[in-house]
């Protein structure tokens, strides 16, 4: 499979708190990769610095070849329509409304008119089960309603790879089904490839092609879920059993078909 | 030393956020800037009015009092006025706004960066200093002369109030003073001066809500650093910028 995305001895710190050294990882096209980890570790540093929200401190990012440390101007905007990123609390724009903030990406991309704008932001609402909300204000969302509005926004310019940053905290059971279930969706439907940060182990059982493990200031295990649960390492077994799946591979499968109907 | 090094530091890091600004200022967007007009500009002339109003007002107490030993109460018009054109004006109104507006663009912007929103400007692929920071700097650099102007005029107004029960002048003689007084050198001093107050108020106001971390608790700190960078800031510059000004 075509790698999209590499990481190539990669070094971040901010001030004495070192968090990356030599951190090597490729994300393939199509897949969902997970990254779990820690608290505090730096899995939601690594997203930042995919899409340059945070410069590195020595190596390189590559994303479709391009070093992302070298885009400027058209290359960099080009780079953020292609990768999408959904923040952990959404990063609505209070001030705007459902629509505006879905219209946002589309406005700054020069994706067409106002009409196919308006358009456009019908249906990926639809797509994440929350049609005909255009006018309210983020303030008059719920937590999962937040995420949900989040991903339409990230989806709307159709892009490749969605970062996803700890999609599924702080919801409740039925929300969590959902995320899980738009992030199978858009890979299945769409091909995107998906970079999911969590250290929710039952949305990573659940959404999972291939999993991460970040430990020691780099991924100190990357493979499918079953290389993962035979691996003889303490601290991935720690914290795969600390999170067991309660979920069946039959209930995988019909998240994967519920989607955004409920 | 660390104190020096960290004010060194953010004095760095407004000089850059200044650069970036001045890059991105013909791409302003309009609707952006009208907003931030009217929430700068309109939404302030009641702090600036009445300010000035009493401020010229215990000045012409203070003014006829004092000279009236000397049989010079008559002059109190001129003394008032040159002060509101020259320093009060500008000062009060560049103190009192950018307490008010600079507090406002942290706590907004310190929101919106602790909860990933400046973050995801970028991510969406816009700039945050073109959506956030420009059109603020623009719209104080624009109003904070105007509510200077208001102010120099509410004040003179104040004081002739005052001028004409303590001392019995009439408001012609009082208004004749003051066009006798200043001069088109003094109303533009203090025009001048607004300018670069409105600068400093927006561009301190924006660096540290985009510098802001910590939560609520980071945002709360951050409004009080803003109030207190920009009062000093103002009250700093105000001296130096009276001397260049006098020297030009």
């Amino acid at each position: 499979m075509e790698t999209v995305i590499r990481f190539e001895k990669v070094h971040k710190a901010f001030g004495d708190n070192r968090i990356y050294v030599d951190l090597d990882l490729e994300v393939r096209r199509g897949e969902v990769l997970t990254v779990i980890g820690g608290s505090g570790m730096g899995k939601s540093v690594m997203l930042k610095m995919l899409i340059r929200l945070l410069s590195i401190d020595a190596g390189r990012v590559l994303a479709f070849g391009q070093d992302v440390a070298t885009m400027e101007g058209r290359a960099l905007l080009n780079l953020r329509r292609r990768i999408a990123m959904l923040f952990q609390g959404a990063a609505l724009f209070d001030s705007l409304s459902v629509a505006q903030n879905i219209r946002y990406p589309l406005i700054e991309h020069g994706w067409g008119t106002r009409a196919e704008q308006d358009k456009r932001v019908a249906e990926v609402l639809d797509m994440v089960g929350m049609p005909g909300i255009e006018k309210l204000r983020p303030s008059e969302l719920s937590g999962g309603m937040k995420k949900r509005v989040g991903l339409a926004r990230s989806i709307a310019v159709q892009p490749e790879v969605i970062l996803y940053d700890e999609p599924t905290t702080g919801l409740d059971p039925l929300n969590v089904r959902r995320i899980n279930g738009l992030i199978l969706r858009l890979k299945e439907q769409l091909g995107v490839t998906s970079v999911v940060v969590t250290h929710d182990m039952d949305s990573c059982f659940t959404v999972t092609d291939r999993l991460a493990f970040l430990y020691d200031k780099k991924m100190s295990f990357v493979g499918t879920l079953e290389q993962a649960r035979a691996a003889e390492f303490p601290a991935l077994q720690e914290f795969i059993q600390g999170g067991r799946g309660t979920l069946s591979d039959d209930d995988v499968a019909r998240l994967g078909e519920e989607g955004v109907n409920q | 030393m660390n104190k020096a090094l960290g004010l060194l530091s953010h004095v760095g890091g407004v000089a850059t956020l200044t650069i970036r600004t001045f890059r991105q200022m013909v791409r302003v967007e309009a609707a952006l800037l009208v907003e931030q007009m009217d929430h700068a500009g309109i939404g302030s002339w009641s702090i600036a009015v009445l300010t000035a109003l009493f401020t010229g007002a215990v000045m012409a107490i203070q003014f006829a009092v004092g000279l009236e030993p000397y049989g010079a109460s008559l002059y109190t018009g001129k003394l008032v006025s040159l002060a509101m054109f020259r320093e009060l004006g500008p000062t009060l109104t560049a103190v009192l706004v950018g307490g008010r507006v600079g507090a406002g663009f942290t706590a907004e912007i310190g929101s919106m960066n602790v909860t990933e929103q400046v973050d995801a400007i970028s991510a969406l692929g816009a700039d945050p200093v073109q959506k956030l920071v420009v059109p603020r700097v623009l719209a104080c650099v624009i109003m904070l002369p105007l509510l200077t102007i208001l102010a120099d005029f509410v004040g003179c107004f104040g004081g002739m109030l005052i001028t004409m029960q303590e001392v019995g002048i009439t408001p012609r003689f009082f208004v004749e003073q003051v066009i006798d007084t200043i001069e088109i050198p003094d109303l533009f001093h203090g025009l001048a001066k607004s300018v670069f107050f409105g600068y400093f108020i927006a561009i301190i106001g924006c660096y540290v809500g985009l510098n802001t971390r910590g939560g609520t608790e980071g945002v709360g700190r951050s409004t009080t650093n803003t109030v207190v960078a920009i009062s000093i800031t103002v009250l700093v510059s105000n001296f130096m910028l009276t001397k260049l000004f006098l020297a030009i």
